[in-house]
Protein backbone atom coordinates (compact mmCIF):
# COMPACT_ATOMS: atom_id res chain seq x y z
CA UNK A 1 0.00 0.00 0.00
CA UNK A 2 1.19 3.31 -1.00
CA UNK A 3 -0.25 6.28 1.19
CA UNK A 4 0.01 10.20 0.21
CA UNK A 5 -0.51 12.41 2.64
CA UNK A 6 -0.40 16.76 1.98
CA UNK A 7 -1.17 19.04 4.28
CA UNK A 8 -4.14 17.61 6.16
CA UNK A 9 -6.43 19.84 8.09
CA UNK A 10 -9.71 18.91 10.44
CA UNK A 11 -11.03 20.79 13.13
CA UNK A 12 -13.93 20.55 15.52
CA UNK A 13 -14.92 24.17 16.67
CA UNK A 14 -11.90 25.22 18.02
CA UNK A 15 -9.57 21.81 18.14
CA UNK A 16 -7.75 21.30 15.41
CA UNK A 17 -7.52 17.31 15.86
CA UNK A 18 -5.18 17.44 12.16
CA UNK A 19 -3.39 20.48 11.57
CA UNK A 20 -1.34 20.47 8.24
CA UNK A 21 -0.55 16.87 8.61
CA UNK A 22 1.63 15.43 6.08
CA UNK A 23 2.74 11.67 5.76
CA UNK A 24 4.53 9.45 2.86
CA UNK A 25 4.65 5.61 3.10
CA UNK A 26 6.20 4.30 -0.05
CA UNK A 27 5.34 0.78 0.65
CA UNK A 28 3.87 -0.59 3.63
CA UNK A 29 1.83 -3.43 4.55
CA UNK A 30 1.23 -2.38 8.36
CA UNK A 31 1.15 1.06 8.96
CA UNK A 32 0.29 1.82 12.95
CA UNK A 33 -0.66 4.83 14.78
CA UNK A 34 0.71 5.58 17.94
CA UNK A 35 0.75 9.02 20.07
CA UNK A 36 -0.88 10.32 23.04
CA UNK A 37 -4.59 10.23 23.33
CA UNK A 38 -5.99 13.32 21.64
CA UNK A 39 -2.86 13.80 19.64
CA UNK A 40 -5.16 12.81 15.83
CA UNK A 41 -4.68 9.19 15.83
CA UNK A 42 -8.60 8.32 15.40
CA UNK A 43 -9.36 11.55 13.57
CA UNK A 44 -6.45 10.83 10.90
CA UNK A 45 -8.18 7.10 10.89
CA UNK A 46 -11.06 8.74 10.02
CA UNK A 47 -10.10 10.69 7.18
CA UNK A 48 -7.73 7.98 5.73
CA UNK A 49 -11.12 5.59 5.97
CA UNK A 50 -13.64 7.99 4.46
CA UNK A 51 -15.91 8.75 7.32
CA UNK A 52 -15.06 12.53 7.37
CA UNK A 53 -13.83 14.76 5.26
CA UNK A 54 -10.75 17.18 6.16
CA UNK A 55 -11.68 21.26 5.70
CA UNK A 56 -8.20 21.41 3.87
CA UNK A 57 -5.51 18.85 2.20
CA UNK A 58 -5.39 15.73 -0.08
CA UNK A 59 -5.19 12.54 0.64
CA UNK A 60 -3.84 9.45 -1.68
CA UNK A 61 -3.85 5.86 -1.16
CA UNK A 62 -2.57 3.43 -3.82
CA UNK A 63 -2.01 6.73 -6.71
CA UNK A 64 -5.84 7.44 -6.03
CA UNK A 65 -6.57 10.54 -4.64
CA UNK A 66 -9.87 10.72 -2.34
CA UNK A 67 -12.73 12.45 -3.41
CA UNK A 68 -14.53 14.58 -1.05
CA UNK A 69 -18.12 14.08 -2.75
CA UNK A 70 -20.48 12.02 -0.93
CA UNK A 71 -21.20 9.18 -3.14
CA UNK A 72 -17.69 8.74 -3.92
CA UNK A 73 -16.75 8.53 -0.44
CA UNK A 74 -19.57 5.84 0.32
CA UNK A 75 -18.00 3.94 -2.68
CA UNK A 76 -14.37 4.12 -1.19
CA UNK A 77 -15.91 3.06 2.46
CA UNK A 78 -17.39 0.12 0.68
CA UNK A 79 -14.19 -1.25 -0.82
CA UNK A 80 -12.35 -0.58 2.16
CA UNK A 81 -13.14 -2.39 5.77
CA UNK A 82 -12.94 -0.33 9.23
CA UNK A 83 -13.21 -1.52 12.84
CA UNK A 84 -14.22 0.61 15.84
CA UNK A 85 -12.73 0.74 19.72
CA UNK A 86 -16.02 -1.06 20.35
CA UNK A 87 -19.82 -1.14 19.95
CA UNK A 88 -19.24 -2.47 16.25
CA UNK A 89 -21.82 -4.99 15.94
CA UNK A 90 -25.57 -4.77 15.27
CA UNK A 91 -26.98 -5.73 18.44
CA UNK A 92 -30.60 -6.99 16.87
CA UNK A 93 -28.62 -9.17 14.93
CA UNK A 94 -26.88 -12.29 15.50
CA UNK A 95 -23.71 -12.68 14.67
CA UNK A 96 -24.32 -14.46 11.51
CA UNK A 97 -26.28 -11.71 10.21
CA UNK A 98 -24.04 -9.13 10.98
CA UNK A 99 -21.51 -10.43 8.37
CA UNK A 100 -24.66 -11.59 6.05
CA UNK A 101 -26.41 -8.07 5.96
CA UNK A 102 -23.77 -5.58 4.35
CA UNK A 103 -22.69 -8.92 2.15
CA UNK A 104 -26.12 -8.62 0.59
CA UNK A 105 -27.75 -5.10 0.80
CA UNK A 106 -23.97 -3.20 0.04
CA UNK A 107 -22.17 -5.94 -2.04
CA UNK A 108 -25.15 -7.18 -3.88
CA UNK A 109 -24.65 -11.24 -3.14
CA UNK A 110 -27.90 -13.25 -3.02
CA UNK A 111 -29.16 -13.98 0.50
CA UNK A 112 -28.02 -17.77 0.63
CA UNK A 113 -24.99 -16.76 -1.23
CA UNK A 114 -24.36 -13.99 1.84
CA UNK A 115 -25.26 -16.58 4.67
CA UNK A 116 -22.66 -19.05 3.28
CA UNK A 117 -19.81 -16.12 2.99
CA UNK A 118 -20.71 -15.14 6.31
CA UNK A 119 -20.20 -19.07 7.83
CA UNK A 120 -16.86 -18.47 5.90
CA UNK A 121 -15.60 -15.70 7.35
CA UNK A 122 -16.56 -16.75 11.22
CA UNK A 123 -14.91 -20.22 10.27
CA UNK A 124 -11.62 -18.54 9.03
CA UNK A 125 -11.32 -17.06 12.81
CA UNK A 126 -12.87 -20.19 14.98
CA UNK A 127 -16.13 -18.17 15.37
CA UNK A 128 -18.71 -20.34 13.82
CA UNK A 129 -19.78 -21.50 17.58
CA UNK A 130 -21.02 -18.34 18.15
CA UNK A 131 -22.89 -17.68 14.91
CA UNK A 132 -26.23 -17.98 16.11
CA UNK A 133 -25.37 -15.34 18.97
CA UNK A 134 -26.56 -11.67 19.55
CA UNK A 135 -23.82 -9.52 20.46
CA UNK A 136 -25.05 -9.17 24.09
CA UNK A 137 -24.21 -13.08 24.11
CA UNK A 138 -20.56 -12.51 23.36
CA UNK A 139 -17.45 -11.81 25.27
CA UNK A 140 -15.72 -8.32 24.20
CA UNK A 141 -13.15 -9.79 22.37
CA UNK A 142 -15.11 -11.90 20.90
CA UNK A 143 -17.26 -8.83 19.63
CA UNK A 144 -14.45 -7.25 18.09
CA UNK A 145 -13.34 -10.38 16.66
CA UNK A 146 -16.69 -10.83 14.48
CA UNK A 147 -16.31 -7.02 14.06
CA UNK A 148 -12.75 -8.03 11.61
CA UNK A 149 -14.35 -10.81 10.20
CA UNK A 150 -17.43 -8.62 9.16
CA UNK A 151 -14.89 -6.06 8.55
CA UNK A 152 -12.96 -8.80 5.66
CA UNK A 153 -15.79 -10.96 4.90
CA UNK A 154 -15.77 -8.38 1.02
CA UNK A 155 -11.69 -8.84 1.49
CA UNK A 156 -10.79 -5.22 1.65
CA UNK A 157 -7.61 -3.58 -0.49
CA UNK A 158 -7.50 -1.69 3.06
CA UNK A 159 -8.73 -2.02 6.81
CA UNK A 160 -8.56 0.31 9.26
CA UNK A 161 -8.80 -0.55 12.74
CA UNK A 162 -8.96 2.77 15.55
CA UNK A 163 -7.39 1.35 18.89
CA UNK A 164 -9.27 -2.34 18.16
CA UNK A 165 -8.33 -3.28 21.86
CA UNK A 166 -8.67 -0.39 23.85
CA UNK A 167 -11.92 -1.49 25.75
CA UNK A 168 -10.74 -4.99 26.63
CA UNK A 169 -8.76 -6.88 29.41
CA UNK A 170 -5.26 -8.31 28.89
CA UNK A 171 -6.53 -11.92 27.94
CA UNK A 172 -8.94 -10.39 25.06
CA UNK A 173 -6.75 -8.16 23.63
CA UNK A 174 -4.17 -11.19 23.17
CA UNK A 175 -6.70 -12.96 21.43
CA UNK A 176 -7.24 -10.36 18.74
CA UNK A 177 -4.20 -8.99 18.32
CA UNK A 178 -3.29 -12.62 17.44
CA UNK A 179 -5.96 -12.40 14.94
CA UNK A 180 -5.16 -9.31 13.46
CA UNK A 181 -1.04 -10.40 13.30
CA UNK A 182 -2.99 -13.57 11.08
CA UNK A 183 -4.63 -11.21 9.05
CA UNK A 184 -1.38 -9.25 8.02
CA UNK A 185 0.74 -12.12 7.49
CA UNK A 186 -1.65 -13.15 4.91
CA UNK A 187 -1.19 -9.90 3.16
CA UNK A 188 -4.20 -7.96 4.59
CA UNK A 189 -2.77 -4.35 4.02
CA UNK A 190 -3.80 -2.04 7.43
CA UNK A 191 -3.76 0.75 8.84
CA UNK A 192 -4.50 0.79 12.85
CA UNK A 193 -4.05 2.46 15.75
CA UNK A 194 -3.07 1.21 19.14
CA UNK A 195 -1.50 1.76 22.57
CA UNK A 196 0.29 -1.91 22.66
CA UNK A 197 3.64 -1.14 21.85
CA UNK A 198 4.96 -4.46 21.69
CA UNK A 199 2.02 -5.47 19.23
CA UNK A 200 3.24 -2.03 16.95
CA UNK A 201 6.88 -3.50 17.11
CA UNK A 202 5.74 -6.99 15.96
CA UNK A 203 3.45 -5.98 13.18
CA UNK A 204 4.26 -3.02 11.65
CA UNK A 205 6.08 -2.19 8.53
CA UNK A 206 6.29 1.83 9.36
CA UNK A 207 5.58 3.32 12.95
CA UNK A 208 3.88 7.22 12.70
CA UNK A 209 4.13 8.57 15.73
CA UNK A 210 1.08 11.19 15.91
CA UNK A 211 0.84 14.21 18.15
CA UNK A 212 -0.73 17.72 18.37
CA UNK A 213 -1.71 16.96 14.74
CA UNK A 214 1.08 16.27 12.89
CA UNK A 215 3.38 13.66 12.58
CA UNK A 216 6.54 14.08 14.49
CA UNK A 217 7.73 10.83 13.13
CA UNK A 218 7.87 8.18 10.69
CA UNK A 219 9.95 4.94 10.49
CA UNK A 220 10.18 1.15 10.34
CA UNK A 221 9.51 0.16 14.27
CA UNK A 222 13.05 -1.35 14.84
CA UNK A 223 14.40 2.32 14.42
CA UNK A 224 11.79 4.27 16.30
CA UNK A 225 11.37 2.40 18.95
CA UNK A 226 15.12 1.91 19.81
CA UNK A 227 15.99 5.51 18.97
CA UNK A 228 13.33 7.99 18.28
CA UNK A 229 14.47 11.09 16.75
CA UNK A 230 11.63 13.26 17.80
CA UNK A 231 12.19 14.52 21.26
CA UNK A 232 8.20 14.15 22.12
CA UNK A 233 8.15 10.90 20.61
CA UNK A 234 11.68 10.05 22.94
CA UNK A 235 9.53 11.30 26.12
CA UNK A 236 6.21 9.60 24.95
CA UNK A 237 8.13 6.50 24.61
CA UNK A 238 9.98 6.41 28.09
CA UNK A 239 6.24 7.14 29.58
CA UNK A 240 4.98 4.08 28.44
CA UNK A 241 7.90 1.92 28.29
CA UNK A 242 9.05 2.52 32.15
CA UNK A 243 5.62 -0.21 33.42
CA UNK B 1 -47.43 -11.64 50.81
CA UNK B 2 -47.41 -11.47 54.85
CA UNK B 3 -50.44 -11.54 57.27
CA UNK B 4 -51.05 -8.56 57.79
CA UNK B 5 -50.55 -7.30 54.05
CA UNK B 6 -53.06 -10.27 52.89
CA UNK B 7 -55.52 -8.27 55.36
CA UNK B 8 -55.26 -4.94 54.03
CA UNK B 9 -55.82 -5.69 51.06
CA UNK B 10 -59.03 -8.28 52.23
CA UNK B 11 -60.36 -4.80 53.33
CA UNK B 12 -59.39 -2.46 51.45
CA UNK B 13 -60.90 -4.58 48.52
CA UNK B 14 -64.47 -5.07 49.92
CA UNK B 15 -64.71 -1.36 50.95
CA UNK B 16 -64.19 -0.87 47.43
CA UNK B 17 -66.40 -3.34 46.42
CA UNK B 18 -69.66 -1.98 49.05
CA UNK B 19 -68.92 1.70 47.29
CA UNK B 20 -69.15 0.47 44.05
CA UNK B 21 -72.22 -1.46 44.89
CA UNK B 22 -74.11 0.95 45.98
CA UNK B 23 -73.06 3.37 43.41
CA UNK B 24 -74.29 1.14 41.37
CA UNK B 25 -77.74 0.25 42.85
CA UNK B 26 -78.66 3.94 43.57
CA UNK B 27 -77.95 4.58 40.11
CA UNK B 28 -80.19 1.53 38.74
CA UNK B 29 -82.60 2.92 41.29
CA UNK B 30 -82.99 5.97 39.72
CA UNK B 31 -82.53 5.29 35.87
CA UNK B 32 -82.60 1.49 35.72
CA UNK B 33 -86.77 1.65 35.95
CA UNK B 34 -86.51 3.92 32.70
CA UNK B 35 -84.01 1.14 30.83
CA UNK B 36 -85.75 0.03 28.11
CA UNK B 37 -83.15 -2.06 26.06
CA UNK B 38 -85.54 -2.97 23.46
CA UNK B 39 -85.09 0.72 22.39
CA UNK B 40 -81.21 -0.23 21.81
CA UNK B 41 -81.81 -3.39 19.78
CA UNK B 42 -84.69 -0.98 17.90
CA UNK B 43 -81.79 1.44 16.52
CA UNK B 44 -78.91 -1.61 16.20
CA UNK B 45 -78.32 -0.76 12.97
CA UNK B 46 -77.51 2.95 13.50
CA UNK B 47 -74.80 1.95 16.10
CA UNK B 48 -73.44 -1.22 14.78
CA UNK B 49 -72.94 1.13 11.22
CA UNK B 50 -71.51 3.93 13.88
CA UNK B 51 -69.08 1.14 15.46
CA UNK B 52 -68.09 0.05 11.78
CA UNK B 53 -67.29 3.27 10.85
CA UNK B 54 -65.30 4.32 13.85
CA UNK B 55 -63.35 0.93 13.44
CA UNK B 56 -62.19 2.33 9.83
CA UNK B 57 -61.51 5.71 10.75
CA UNK B 58 -59.25 4.37 13.19
CA UNK B 59 -57.94 2.02 11.06
CA UNK B 60 -57.32 4.74 8.58
CA UNK B 61 -56.14 7.20 10.99
CA UNK B 62 -53.48 4.80 11.97
CA UNK B 63 -51.77 3.93 8.61
CA UNK B 64 -52.12 8.00 8.00
CA UNK B 65 -50.45 9.21 10.90
CA UNK B 66 -47.80 6.64 10.87
CA UNK B 67 -46.93 8.60 7.17
CA UNK B 68 -47.00 11.39 8.41
CA UNK B 69 -45.32 10.50 11.99
CA UNK B 70 -41.91 9.45 9.59
CA UNK B 71 -42.65 12.72 7.50
CA UNK B 72 -42.28 14.77 10.33
CA UNK B 73 -39.51 12.92 11.75
CA UNK B 74 -37.41 12.98 8.77
CA UNK B 75 -38.60 16.67 8.17
CA UNK B 76 -36.72 17.58 11.87
CA UNK B 77 -33.57 15.94 10.73
CA UNK B 78 -33.52 17.18 7.14
CA UNK B 79 -30.01 18.72 6.82
CA UNK B 80 -32.04 22.06 5.33
CA UNK B 81 -32.74 24.41 7.89
CA UNK B 82 -35.92 25.64 6.27
CA UNK B 83 -37.41 21.88 6.04
CA UNK B 84 -35.90 21.79 9.95
CA UNK B 85 -37.32 25.01 10.83
CA UNK B 86 -40.88 25.05 9.15
CA UNK B 87 -41.32 21.34 10.16
CA UNK B 88 -40.36 22.59 14.04
CA UNK B 89 -43.20 25.50 14.04
CA UNK B 90 -46.00 23.11 12.41
CA UNK B 91 -45.59 20.52 15.23
CA UNK B 92 -45.94 23.29 17.55
CA UNK B 93 -48.65 24.54 16.26
CA UNK B 94 -50.15 21.16 15.99
CA UNK B 95 -49.40 20.08 19.62
CA UNK B 96 -50.05 23.16 21.67
CA UNK B 97 -54.25 23.48 19.96
CA UNK B 98 -56.99 21.43 21.07
CA UNK B 99 -57.60 18.44 18.68
CA UNK B 100 -61.49 19.72 18.71
CA UNK B 101 -60.14 23.49 17.12
CA UNK B 102 -58.23 21.64 14.42
CA UNK B 103 -60.95 19.70 13.00
CA UNK B 104 -63.50 22.69 13.26
CA UNK B 105 -60.36 24.97 11.57
CA UNK B 106 -59.34 22.52 9.35
CA UNK B 107 -62.70 21.31 8.05
CA UNK B 108 -64.57 24.65 7.83
CA UNK B 109 -61.53 26.94 7.03
CA UNK B 110 -58.75 25.16 5.44
CA UNK B 111 -60.48 21.93 3.76
CA UNK B 112 -64.13 22.21 3.01
CA UNK B 113 -63.90 25.22 0.40
CA UNK B 114 -60.87 23.30 -1.66
CA UNK B 115 -62.46 20.18 -1.57
CA UNK B 116 -65.70 19.45 -0.50
CA UNK B 117 -67.38 19.96 -3.79
CA UNK B 118 -64.66 18.37 -5.86
CA UNK B 119 -64.82 15.33 -3.88
CA UNK B 120 -68.48 15.60 -3.74
CA UNK B 121 -68.51 15.36 -6.98
CA UNK B 122 -66.95 11.76 -6.94
CA UNK B 123 -69.76 10.73 -5.03
CA UNK B 124 -67.16 10.89 -1.81
CA UNK B 125 -67.81 11.24 1.90
CA UNK B 126 -65.88 14.83 2.19
CA UNK B 127 -66.63 14.94 6.10
CA UNK B 128 -65.15 11.50 6.65
CA UNK B 129 -61.78 12.29 4.38
CA UNK B 130 -60.66 15.49 5.50
CA UNK B 131 -61.82 14.03 9.28
CA UNK B 132 -59.75 10.72 8.30
CA UNK B 133 -56.85 13.25 6.85
CA UNK B 134 -56.97 15.91 10.06
CA UNK B 135 -56.78 13.01 12.49
CA UNK B 136 -54.32 11.22 10.64
CA UNK B 137 -51.37 14.77 11.15
CA UNK B 138 -53.06 15.63 14.10
CA UNK B 139 -51.93 12.06 15.82
CA UNK B 140 -48.75 11.72 13.39
CA UNK B 141 -47.55 15.01 14.78
CA UNK B 142 -47.43 13.01 18.42
CA UNK B 143 -46.05 10.18 16.38
CA UNK B 144 -43.12 12.12 14.65
CA UNK B 145 -42.00 13.63 17.85
CA UNK B 146 -41.97 9.49 19.18
CA UNK B 147 -39.88 8.13 16.74
CA UNK B 148 -37.82 11.00 16.97
CA UNK B 149 -36.91 10.15 20.27
CA UNK B 150 -36.81 6.67 19.26
CA UNK B 151 -34.24 7.47 16.56
CA UNK B 152 -32.06 9.85 18.33
CA UNK B 153 -31.87 7.43 21.44
CA UNK B 154 -29.78 5.01 18.96
CA UNK B 155 -25.94 5.59 19.80
CA UNK B 156 -23.62 7.61 17.82
CA UNK B 157 -21.71 4.63 16.84
CA UNK B 158 -24.32 2.47 15.62
CA UNK B 159 -24.70 5.40 12.47
CA UNK B 160 -20.80 5.55 12.49
CA UNK B 161 -20.81 1.39 11.99
CA UNK B 162 -23.50 1.74 9.98
CA UNK B 163 -21.83 3.97 7.81
CA UNK B 164 -18.41 2.26 7.60
CA UNK B 165 -20.07 -1.10 6.26
CA UNK B 166 -21.04 1.02 3.33
CA UNK B 167 -24.56 1.39 3.39
CA UNK B 168 -26.25 4.26 2.17
CA UNK B 169 -28.33 7.13 3.99
CA UNK B 170 -30.99 5.21 3.35
CA UNK B 171 -30.43 1.54 4.30
CA UNK B 172 -28.24 2.67 7.05
CA UNK B 173 -32.22 3.98 8.58
CA UNK B 174 -33.98 0.50 7.39
CA UNK B 175 -31.65 -2.23 8.29
CA UNK B 176 -30.06 -0.42 11.29
CA UNK B 177 -31.69 2.36 13.15
CA UNK B 178 -35.14 1.46 12.14
CA UNK B 179 -35.34 -2.12 13.81
CA UNK B 180 -33.75 -0.95 17.02
CA UNK B 181 -35.48 2.51 17.46
CA UNK B 182 -38.97 0.94 16.53
CA UNK B 183 -38.48 -1.53 19.49
CA UNK B 184 -38.00 1.34 22.27
CA UNK B 185 -41.14 2.91 21.31
CA UNK B 186 -43.56 0.83 20.04
CA UNK B 187 -45.13 0.47 23.63
CA UNK B 188 -45.73 4.45 23.66
CA UNK B 189 -46.77 4.52 19.71
CA UNK B 190 -49.17 1.29 20.83
CA UNK B 191 -50.13 4.35 23.58
CA UNK B 192 -50.72 6.76 20.99
CA UNK B 193 -52.99 4.30 18.88
CA UNK B 194 -55.29 3.79 21.84
CA UNK B 195 -55.57 7.80 22.16
CA UNK B 196 -56.05 8.13 17.98
CA UNK B 197 -59.38 5.54 18.40
CA UNK B 198 -60.49 7.49 21.76
CA UNK B 199 -60.15 11.13 19.66
CA UNK B 200 -61.99 9.54 16.75
CA UNK B 201 -64.89 10.59 18.54
CA UNK B 202 -64.14 13.93 18.48
CA UNK B 203 -64.90 13.74 14.11
CA UNK B 204 -68.69 13.87 15.44
CA UNK B 205 -68.03 17.84 15.26
CA UNK B 206 -68.04 17.99 11.86
CA UNK B 207 -70.79 15.65 11.20
CA UNK B 208 -69.26 12.70 10.23
CA UNK B 209 -71.46 9.17 11.62
CA UNK B 210 -69.56 7.64 13.48
CA UNK B 211 -70.43 5.92 16.51
CA UNK B 212 -70.37 8.71 19.30
CA UNK B 213 -72.47 10.72 16.40
CA UNK B 214 -74.42 7.73 15.58
CA UNK B 215 -75.11 6.83 19.64
CA UNK B 216 -75.75 10.45 20.73
CA UNK B 217 -78.23 10.55 17.42
CA UNK B 218 -79.93 7.59 18.74
CA UNK B 219 -79.97 8.85 22.21
CA UNK B 220 -82.11 11.96 21.50
CA UNK B 221 -84.49 10.70 19.42
CA UNK B 222 -85.09 7.48 21.55
CA UNK B 223 -84.65 9.41 24.97
CA UNK B 224 -81.94 6.28 26.27
CA UNK B 225 -80.50 6.71 29.11
CA UNK B 226 -77.99 3.74 30.09
CA UNK B 227 -79.56 1.53 27.49
CA UNK B 228 -77.32 4.42 25.23
CA UNK B 229 -74.81 5.11 27.12
CA UNK B 230 -72.90 1.67 28.12
CA UNK B 231 -72.97 0.17 24.53
CA UNK B 232 -71.13 3.71 23.50
CA UNK B 233 -68.28 3.31 26.46
CA UNK B 234 -68.44 -1.06 25.70
CA UNK B 235 -68.19 0.12 22.23
CA UNK B 236 -65.07 2.25 22.47
CA UNK B 237 -63.98 -0.49 25.00
CA UNK B 238 -63.78 -3.59 22.80
CA UNK B 239 -61.21 -1.10 20.29
CA UNK B 240 -59.35 0.21 22.41
CA UNK B 241 -58.52 -2.95 24.97
CA UNK B 242 -56.76 -5.26 22.14
CA UNK B 243 -54.51 -2.11 21.87
CA UNK B 244 -53.80 -1.36 25.38
CA UNK B 245 -53.23 -4.94 25.71
CA UNK B 246 -50.78 -5.00 23.16
CA UNK B 247 -48.55 -2.44 24.39
CA UNK B 248 -48.54 -4.06 28.22
CA UNK B 249 -47.52 -7.41 26.41
CA UNK B 250 -45.00 -5.41 23.84
CA UNK B 251 -43.21 -3.42 27.13
CA UNK B 252 -42.87 -6.53 28.83
CA UNK B 253 -41.52 -8.72 25.98
CA UNK B 254 -39.09 -5.70 24.78
CA UNK B 255 -37.91 -5.18 28.82
CA UNK B 256 -36.98 -8.26 28.93
CA UNK B 257 -34.73 -8.59 25.95
CA UNK B 258 -32.54 -5.95 26.91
Amino acid sequence: MKLEVTQLTKCYGKTRAADGLSLSVGAARVLVLIGPSGGGKSTLLRLLGGLETADEGIIEINGQRLSTEVSALQAYRRKNGFLFQQFNLFPHLTARHNIALPLEKVHGHPPAEALVLAEQALDRFNLLDHADKLPAQLSGGQQQRVGIARAVAHQPEVLFLDEPTSALDPEMTAEVLELIQELAEAGQDIILSTHEMGFARAVADQVAFVAAGKIEELSPPAGLFAAPKSALCQRFLSRVMRY
Amino acid sequence: MNRRQLFANVLVAMILAVVFAWLCTSLFAVLGKQADWSKTWEYREALWNGWLVTLGISFAALIGSIFFGLLFMLGQRSHLVVVRCTCRAFLEFVRDTPLLVHLLFGYFVIFAPLLARPLGEHGLDDKLIIGVLLLSVFEGAYLGEILRGGVESIPRTQWESARAVGFSPFQVYRYVIFPQALRRVLPAMAGLFVSLIKDSSLLSVIGVAEYFYNTRNVISRSYAGLEGYIPLAVGYLILTLPVAWLSHWLEKRFRHET
